[in-house]
């Protein structure tokens, strides 16, 4: 199997703070990976990087060998945009945009046909579950009904991997089960890739691979 | 571009949104307002000499005019007014000679003191154009106009406080006269009045001079914008000539008149700068609020240049919302100031009327204020709040380029 994300070397200084300290790391394609370690360790960070929120002090990341080193920032919207799906653990979905228009925002800026926009929402939404609240507001929504929007908005654009930080962070166990069988439903069904944070032992043991994370470093 | 989410913005942060329309809205009323205004009292001032259809007025002031109030003990009968002492003949060829002057008139003004008080006489020429003095016969109240020796018309008002008719003679200086109508003089055109109008010859006799006579000259200039060149090229060319246009009524006027276009301009910028910082400064606010959206939109892909224009149309669409209220604003409140009135000073030796009787005949003109928004106005403004609404818009788009996702979900 082929490498989907290839990180070298990674490392990501705040001024005088070293968060990640030489991070190497594959992901391979149709991989469900997870990342745990201590509040602090650099979980947050480490993603951020990989996905092309933020760019790193030192190394290297590519996805599908697309490197994004030396990518602009304008080059990275793109990337993220064309390649990643985000799942976050406060869900951030913009709150005066009902549940299908949250779907389609990273198809806005794209030049498409309205209806062909509005109808993949819908039908991701539907694939959630929660076709029925689509013209519903993210206030009106429950907190399993929101990261069910938030990820079929990770969908929207078909990404190569998922980048999900504590999906079910601010979820009850049983929400967070349904959300993880979405997440595990994704990766088995349609084969794709994810890595996950989470601080949940459970959780983490019934994905495919566990990377530790000890002070910025990645230990086993 | 998504117009549904922008709208929903705006509508959501309806508080805000408001603030911003009226911000931009009373900037463009205060540039609406400030320049017609400006403009009314110009057209204001320019009535006098509109209704003369002269641009200029040449006179010659007493040498030693050191008081134009008082009155010599010894004053009576005819004699020429402080203002207006006789052109020399070579005064008059150089006037002739000025070139890009469209029609001048001459006539001769004379004041009579007598025991009971003070007439002013007009003597006008009929051979030449209607300019100023001569206009009075447009103005015939009732019979007509003097065309022969001996005959004059007299000023409405002054002729019913004499209690004179036309038909009935009047004495002036000793010789009789026929009254053989009276005249009305127009709004604003009080520059030109006198109370009694003759022949310029039957003045000349008056006055005890047989030819040549003459102390007043309108001028009609080809090219009304060239005003201040011929002025100064009088000025240089006849010594002590006073020259009068309806800048001199600017002058007078005082006050908001004495605007400038250049004062408008600034006083306008002002108010339209107060509206431009008001709009980024709620809208920067605004930003901090929304610096979560921009953070998740950043992080879904969004370029800069993507949320810089949904900024610019955001802004655009309350600038242009902000324009048109404040062009409505601004015609309303250019309606009620047209119901002012306003008065308009004479310049003491364009009054015609010996200054010490002042009190009989004030030297003011009182007129509605001529105030209107013209379309090129409502334009201007227009444009004015779309540049306002792309300045900001841009503003803010700079703003957020700074603004990192990683940062912003983790200050949550
Ligand atoms: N922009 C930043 N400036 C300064 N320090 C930062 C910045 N971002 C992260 N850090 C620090 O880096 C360290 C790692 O942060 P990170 O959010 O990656 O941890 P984490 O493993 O995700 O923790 P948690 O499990 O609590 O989410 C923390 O000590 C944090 O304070
Ligand atoms: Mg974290």
């Amino acid at each position: 199997m082929n490498n989907i994300l290839t990180a070298a070397n990674l490392s990501k200084s705040f001024k005088a703070l070293q968060v990640v300290k030489d991070v190497s790391l594959t992901i391979q394609n149709g991989e469900f990976a997870c990342l745990v370690g201590k509040s602090g360790s650099g979980k947050t960070t480490l993603l951020s990087i990989l996905s092309g929120l933020e760019k790193p002090t030192k190394g290297r990341v590519s996805i599908n060998s697309t490197s994004i080193t030396d990518s602009s920032e304008n080059e990275l919207a793109l990337f993220r945009r064309e390649k990643v799906g985000f799942v976050f653990q406060s869900f951030h979905l913009i709150p005066t945009l009902c549940a299908w228009e949250n779907v389609a925002l990273p198809l806005f800026p794209v030049k498409m046909d309205k209806e062909i926009r509005k109808k993949r929402a819908i039908e991701l939404l539907n694939q959630m579950e929660i076709g029925h609240r689509a013209e519903h507001r993210p206030s009106s929504l429950s907190g399993g009904e929101k990261q069910r929007v938030a990820i079929a908005r990770a969908l929207v654009n078909r990404p190569e991997i998922i980048f999900a930080d504590e999906p079910t962070g601010n979820l009850d166990s049983e929400t967070s089960g349904a959300i993880m069988d979405i997440l595990k439903h994704l990766n088995k069904k349609n084969g794709m890739s994810i890595l996950m944070v989470t601080h949940d032992q459970d959780l983490a043991a019934s994905t495919d691979r566990i990377i530790h994370m000890k002070d910025g470093k990645v230990v086993s | 571009m998504y117009y549904p989410y922008i709208i929903k913005e705006l509508r959501h942060r309806h508080n805000r949104t408001l603030v911003n329309i009226l911000g931009i809205s009373f900037g463009i009323a205060l540039f609406i307002s400030i320049n017609a205004l400006s403009s009314a009292y110009k057209k204001a001032a320019g009535q006098p000499f509109k209704d003369m259809g002269a641009d200029l007025i040449v006179q010659r002031a007493q040498k030693q005019q050191n008081n134009p109030g008082s009155q010599p003990k010894s004053m009576r009968g005819i004699r020429l007014p402080f203002s207006n002492q006789l052109f020399s003949k070579q005064d008059l060829i150089e006037l002739k000679n000025l070139e890009d002057i469209n029609a001048a008139a001459q006539a001769l003004l004379l004041w009579e003191f007598t025991k009971t008080g003070f007439t002013s006489i007009m003597g006008v020429d009929l051979q030449q154009p209607a300019l100023g003095g001569l206009k009075a016969k447009n103005w015939i109240y009732k019979g007509r106009f003097p065309d022969k020796k001996g005959e004059i018309a007299l000023e409405k008002h002054f002729a019913k406080f004499k209690k004179i008719k036309p038909g009935s003679s009047f004495m002036i200086s000793g010789q009789t006269f026929d009254v053989v109508g009276t005249i009305e003089i127009k709004e604003g055109a009080q520059v030109s009045a006198a109370n009694i109008y003759m022949l310029i010859d039957d003045a000349r006799g008056l006055l005890g001079k047989s030819t040549g006579a003459v102390n007043l000259i309108y001028l009609g200039l080809k090219d009304p914008s060239m005003q201040n060149r011929i002025k100064s090229q009088i000025s240089s060319k006849i010594k002590g000539a006073s020259i009068n246009s309806s800048d001199s009524f600017l002058e007078l006027m005082g006050g908001v008149s004495m605007i400038s276009d250049k004062f408008s301009l600034i006083a306008s910028m002002v108010g339209l700068l107060g509206a431009a910082l008001l709009i980024i400064k709620t809208m920067t606010s605004n930003l901090v609020e929304r610096s979560y959206d921009i953070g998740i939109l950043k992080a879904m892909g969004w370029t800069r240049a993507d949320i810089q224009k949904q900024l610019m149309v955001e802004t655009f669409i309350q600038a242009i919302a902000g324009g048109l209220l404040g062009i409505l604003m601004g015609y309303l409140i250019s309606f009620l100031l047209g119901f002012l009135s306003i008065s308009i000073p004479v310049p003491w030796e364009m009054g015609f009327v010996p200054s010490m009787a002042k009190q009989t005949q004030a030297l003011n003109e009182i007129v509605r204020l001529p105030i209107s928004v013209s379309v090129s106005l409502s334009a201007s403004a227009m444009g004015l709040s779309v540049v306002i609404g792309c300045i900001t818009g841009y503003i803010l788009g700079k703003r957020t380029e700074r603004m990192k996702p990683a940062d912003i979900f983790r200050q949550l």
